[in-house]
């Protein structure tokens, strides 16, 4: 008989549970109706009051560990609170969004509960068993996983699934104690790269990738590259798209070739780089090779402007190719979205 | 005083390798993983060069590289990677790729730095790949970190400043694209690097000959594990089809494609 | 993203080793087996004593371009007499993809498409073709009859690529030589102006690290550091940088040149599931695509086949080409029976050297000697290499042993005593005087040359038509007038290529050829092959290693058989004419050196090409 603990914490601001953690308590809801089990919700935040109201109705127990120490995404401090949420639940599944604070600290919150873990799930499974899917290889390839051993925590990824819209009722919540040792490290803030726009945006609907035939020579025998520097930047402000690279572009950034300098390696998609989640995706200039195409595996709708009439994107990774030069394709593009946003 | 940095790195198929997944006696694995060219993890690669970098400006620093695999793909990789950075080699003779439960190998990997002769734990700093190219869960380097007892860790680092009086302040990746800051006041310390800021260091043949005089011997020396599946079983592996049925516009203009691509942005 | 810019002034290391070895291969293989073998049977021999590191081991090294042993090409069936005399115990189950030799065959290959020029061959084809169903079959006829000198009984099929990647495990695990993969050597280091008569080698100097594509110091710049050694063993390959620069600097033997070529391109197959080809099987093609492209299929273990072709020097057409050649010859019935349904697991190309003994260079001087392909071993007659290069290897490892034995100095006395007489009386040498003339009859066309070939292949040698070999540049027919049937031709190009089509590609499209139907698996547009099959990647901060010498000669070139023949799509023409190097693409087979039409004396190449960093990630060739 399995028993279900979602672990949760409050976002940067500190008031409200985080969009990850919601979504985990959809899941968990999900699981518990499925093996009939009974479900508890553990939060860590500065103050769980609120928090607690935004799940309230939605599990058995809700449990909290509260304090001014949790306001920091920090190792020391989130495993003791997560360790103490789970020795009050004793739950044997314990799900959690895979958010860079609580991806920080599961595991090894998994080893002092003397459990098992396993992260990035992308879905939870099983007809009355549990069964976890997860990628390796860098999404390449996809598996199914299922396991004995008990507790079994589950980090589950942004965006499988819906986040938990409150229902009425208020909450009964469960303060949980915790004696924290002494911190050796603090957070003191964030830092974002030496960029005057923020061009990556995971909530953003359209991914945009520029590929390196953006600073290749072009019909009339010159590299445009200032020319496509702001093409690109002003479709990605105009579009409110997220930015995303090609591998090949953004490793010219150490050759000393000419290069687009508000790219970094944190653009990059595919192979060592990120696989960000979008509605819809256009790639530019870009081959459509295997390995970058592979980053794009959770864009739902593509299209990609390539002079390339074989480049891969034609053979069933994309919806439409518009074998076409991008230059020309962006600037007007861009033209459209200047009428359309001065006409409102 | 300097540091003592321990880096964890796993090998991976070189990146452009074509992956086809196939089940053999131990489990899943992958279409002839073991005649691909391998490479060594390449976050955890990053973690190495960053070893590197911080053992040349704190002098009595020393590093060693810890890599689980198989022994013939140990020494593969070590003629490419010996020849960027000095480092000691400890190898532990494995099974290679990414289905392995991360569980066990944090155990043995945990197990052989806690052997390693004269590692002092006041000074460690424990460096890996954030999350590998295998496996990608992100989970191996904090074990390892939790069973050595550092409750210090850092996932997702992109930059380490170490001041005079031994505090350091480290980079995080976290959500939208931006870094954390922190600032911690001492080792032992985990970091899980992802690309930090380093160029990959150019291939030096001095540099390489010293390493293989300790590689060589290490490698002959490398203790063979076999990995409890811990309960784990693999309900199914499998290559995803993902195609798509292309619709290829040979024959628009720019115009016309640009109205297309704007009407489809604002489409639901 | 790079770490703050070091300064510019960095001294050139420099760095002493007793044995440098220039490139991994057959040949540097068989070296290091043998010395290695020998040495661990009785380590504690003075004779392995270090003369540079005192209290040390012999201090041997060798340095491999490439970023992976794994990532050689070649069409591997060989007798493998040689290698099996190092490895007396080899079973081919122990290498991945090799084979025992079961069943050899030779077809001569009808022409399905009607792409025939010759009226004499369209002839033949017609008389061969009334035997459809009895000697013909899926438009190939069988020989009844091959050769002795073609056959391979007894011998294995190998990826080259698995081959050298075990043999190099096997000696980096002995741990008496070291080999370093990724480390591409510029050239050899010579005596100043001293040692010309005596061609006096002082060791290797490897590439600049942290240049420009223009080889200007950059981020991270580390000029390339100097091995000194008392003996540097030159094993490069064909087209190796450290044998070309010998070359230059000492020349070759009196009335010696490298003039013949070829470019062999392969494939790797998986075939579909059911297949009926046994692994063992050797196949070789004459006569499909081009008369003068000769092919191959070997079939490894576990449904892989090896299948290639080879485009020679001696085919005029300026606008010769591999890879669309490639997929027209898979195509072909006898071959697509077998590999429709199959999928691209590899690919790759490499420049054969088939001078044999007429290009044969210097094989030793104070201080350096030659192995392999690069020093002329390949012999043309048999179409065999790797066991003569592995073989010349295991000569000059017993007369360094020999040498080291009697603490006598590796001048070039004593090198040739040791080295060249151990060559000239072995089976290679013998081999390669059979095969000297073998070849000549093909510069006055094929049917010439298969008599000629035939004629020293039954004779051993004795009977060969004569021949002038003319100088690479001058094998290519230059475009000039062709009349109106060419004129209409380069229109229709003209019209391909407004579609971005290279025009060699578009040419043959224009005579006839049918498009390729792509299909993403087997049928993959050249890109595709360099990403899917080669796995070709390159890394940042090394110097272009293809650089075109005079760039007014390359733009009123008519030919621009560069751009049509470059393996990789590498060479593509720039708006105003003068041809582009983009070193990401390129697979370092060298075909450039050799197909240059513009020769600055009759000669050489106006295209340079040197030792560069990266190439082919395929581990499966």
């Amino acid at each position: 008989m399995e028993s279900i603990l979602v672990l949760t914490h409050a976002d940067e601001r500190g008031a409200a549970l985080s969009k990850g953690s919601l979504e985990a308590v959809t899941a968990g809801r999900e699981l518990a109706a499925r093996l009939a089990a009974e479900l508890t919700i553990g939060i860590v935040a500065k103050d769980a009051t609120d928090a607690a109201r935004q799940v309230a109705g939605a599990a058995k127990r809700v449990l909290a560990v509260e304090g001014e120490a949790f306001t920091q995404a920090r190792f020391k401090s989130d495993a003791a609170a997560c360790e103490a949420l789970c020795r009050a639940a004793r739950a044997t599944i314990v799900l959690a969004s895979e958010s860079s604070r609580f991806a920080r600290v599961m595991a090894a919150v998994a080893h002092r509960a003397a459990g098992v873990i396993d992260t990035h799930v992308t879905a939870i499974g099983g007809a009355d068993s549990v069964e976890a899917t997860r990628w390796f290889y860098r999404q390449r390839i996809e598996a199914v996983v299922s396991r004995e051993k008990r507790p079994w925590f589950l980090l589950v990824d942004a965006g499988t699934n819906a986040a938990f819209a409150r229902e009425a009722g208020e909450a009964h919540v469960e303060r949980i104690a915790v004696e924290l040792p002494a911190m050796r490290t603090n957070v003191m803030g964030f830092r974002s790269p030496k960029t005057d726009h923020q061009m990556i945006r995971p909530d953003a609907k359209l991914l945009f990738v520029a590929g390196a035939g953006w600073t290749k020579k072009q019909p009339d025998g010159q590299i445009h590259v200032e020319q496509a520097g702001e093409l690109i930047l002003t479709f990605v402000n105009a579009a409110g798209a997220s930015l995303g690279s090609s591998k090949s572009l953004v490793d010219q950034g150490g050759e000393g070739n000419s290069v687009l300098p508000f790219l970094t390696h944190l653009n990059q998609v595919g192979q060592t780089g990120s696989t960000p989640r979008h509605a819809k995706g256009l790639a530019t200039c870009c081959h459509g090779e295997e390995p970058h195409v592979v980053g794009w595996r959770f864009v739902g709708e593509r299209r990609a402007v390539s002079l390339d009439p074989n480049c891969g994107w034609t053979r069933g990774k994309a919806d439409v190719v518009y074998v076409a030069d991008a230059f020309e394709v962006m600037k007007r593009v861009n033209e459209l979205l200047e009428k359309a946003a001065g006409s409102q | 005083m300097g540091f003592h940095i321990v880096v964890c790195a796993g090998i991976v198929p070189d990146p452009l390798q074509t992956l086809e997944p196939a089940t053999g006696p131990n489990g899943p694995g992958i279409k002839t993983e073991m005649v691909l060219p391998a490479v060594l993890d390449p976050w955890a690669a990053s973690a190495l060069y960053e070893a590197a970098n911080l053992a040349g400006k704190n002098p009595g620093s020393k590093v060693w590289l810890v890599s689980l695999g198989p022994k013939a793909k140990l020494q593969q990789v070590m003629m490419s990677v010996a020849q960027k950075v000095s480092f000691e080699l400890v190898p532990i003779d494995g099974p290679i790729g990414g289905f392995p439960d991360a569980q066990a190998t944090a155990a043995a990997l945990a197990e052989t730095i806690g052997a390693i002769p004269g590692l002092e734990r006041a000074r460690l700093m424990l460096f890996g790949g954030w999350e590998s190219a295998t496996r990608g869960a992100g989970v191996t380097l904090q074990l390892v970190g939790e069973r050595l007892g550092i409750a210090d860790q850092f996932q997702g680092v992109d930059a380490i400043e170490v001041r005079e009086d031994g505090s350091f302040e480290v980079l995080e990746r976290v959500e939208g694209g931006k870094h954390q800051v922190s600032v911690c006041t001492g080792v032992p310390a985990v970091l899980g690097w992802a690309t930090g800021n380093l160029a990959e260091p150019r291939n030096n043949p001095q540099v390489g000959m010293a390493n293989m005089r300790t590689i060589m011997p290490a490698l002959q020396k490398a203790k063979m594990v076999t990995l409890d599946a811990n309960g784990l079983q693999y309900v199914s592996v499998s290559l995803p089809k993902q195609q798509r049925a292309t619709r290829v516009e040979k024959n628009m203009s720019a115009d016309e494609i640009a109205a297309e691509l704007v009407a489809w942005m604002g489409a639901e | 993203m790079s770490s703050a810019p070091q300064p510019i002034a960095v001294d050139r290391q420099t760095m002493e080793v007793d044995i440098a070895c220039a490139g991994f291969g057959p040949a540097t293989g068989g070296f290091l087996t043998t010395l290695t073998q020998a040495w661990s049977e009785s380590p504690a021999d003075p004779a392995f004593e270090s003369k540079v590191a005192p209290g040390m081991p012999l201090q041997v090294m060798c340095y491999e371009r490439a970023d992976d042993l794994a990532a050689g090409v070649s069409g591997v069936v060989t007798r493998g007499e040689g290698i099996r005399a190092s490895f007396p115990k080899l079973d081919p189950a122990e290498i991945p993809m090799a084979a025992a030799v079961k069943r050899e065959s030779v077809f001569y290959l009808l022409d399905p498409i009607g792409a025939r020029r010759s009226a004499l061959l369209r002839f033949g084809d017609f008389c061969l073709g009334l035997g459809r169903d009895s000697w013909v079959k899926d438009r190939a006829f069988e020989l009844p009859w091959t050769p002795a000198f073609l056959h391979k009984h007894g011998g294995m099929i190998l990826s080259i690529g698995q081959f050298n990647q075990w043999v190099g495990t096997k000696l980096m695990a002995g741990g008496l030589a070291q080999i370093w993969p990724g480390m591409p050597v510029s050239g050899p280091i010579f005596d100043g102006d001293n040692g010309k008569e005596k061609r006096t080698v002082l060791g290797l100097r490897f590439t600049d690290q942290g240049v420009d594509k223009h080889g200007v110091a950059a981020d991270g710049y580390m000029p390339g550091m100097d091995v000194r050694a008392s003996l540097t063993v030159v094993g490069d390959g064909p087209v190796g940088a450290v044998g070309q620069k010998l070359d230059e600097r000492f020349g070759l033997p009196a009335g010696h040149a490298r003039r013949e070529w070829a470019l062999g391109m392969k494939m790797v197959i998986e075939l579909p599931e059911g297949s009926e080809l046994e692994a063992g099987t050797v196949w070789h093609t004459f006569g499909f695509p081009e008369p003068e492209i000769f092919g191959f299929l070997y079939v490894h273990p576990e449904r892989l086949v090896s299948v290639g072709i080879f485009v020679p020097s001696w085919m005029g057409n300026p606008q010769r080409t591999a890879y669309r050649y490639l997929q027209h010859y898979i195509q072909h019935p006898l071959l697509w029976k077998h590999l429709e349904g199959g999928t691209l697991r590899s690919w790759g190309a490499k420049s054969l050297e088939e001078s044999g003994k007429h290009g044969e260079p210097f094989l030793t001087g104070d201080g350096f000697a030659r192995i392999g392909e690069g020093s002329g071993s390949t012999n043309m007659l048999t179409g065999s290499g790797v066991d003569e290069a592995w073989t010349t290897g295991v000569q000059l490892g017993e007369a360094v042993l020999e040498l080291l034995h009697a603490d006598k100095p590796f001048t070039q006395e004593n090198l040739a005593a040791a080295y060249e007489v151990r060559r000239r009386a072995g089976w290679v040498e013998r081999g390669a005087r059979e095969a000297k003339n073998a070849r000549n009859g093909f510069h006055r066309g094929f049917i010439h040359g298969m008599v000629g070939m035939a004629l020293a292949g039954l004779t051993g040698g004795r009977l060969a038509l004569s021949g002038k070999i003319p100088p690479a540049p001058k094998q290519i027919r230059k475009i000039g007038a062709h009349g109106k049937a060419g004129l209409r031709l380069r229109e229709a190009a003209k019209v391909a290529m407004a579609d971005g089509r290279p025009l060699h590609d578009a040419l043959m499209s224009a005579r006839g050829w049918p498009e390729i139907p792509f299909d993403g698996r087997l049928l993959v547009t050249h890109q595709d092959a360099l990403l899917m099959g080669g796995k070709v990647q390159a890394m940042p901060g090394f110097a272009d290693h293809v650089v075109f010498l005079d760039r007014q000669r390359c733009i009123a070139c008519e030919e621009k058989t560069c751009v049509a023949m470059c393996s990789g799509q590498a060479i593509t023409l720039g708006a105003d004419g003068a041809p582009e190097f983009e070193r990401e693409k390129c697979v370092h087979c060298g075909a450039c050196l050799w197909n240059c039409a513009q020769s600055p004396d009759g000669e050489r190449s106006s295209i340079e090409f040197v030792a560069g960093s990266g190439g082919l990630h395929s581990a499966e060739n």
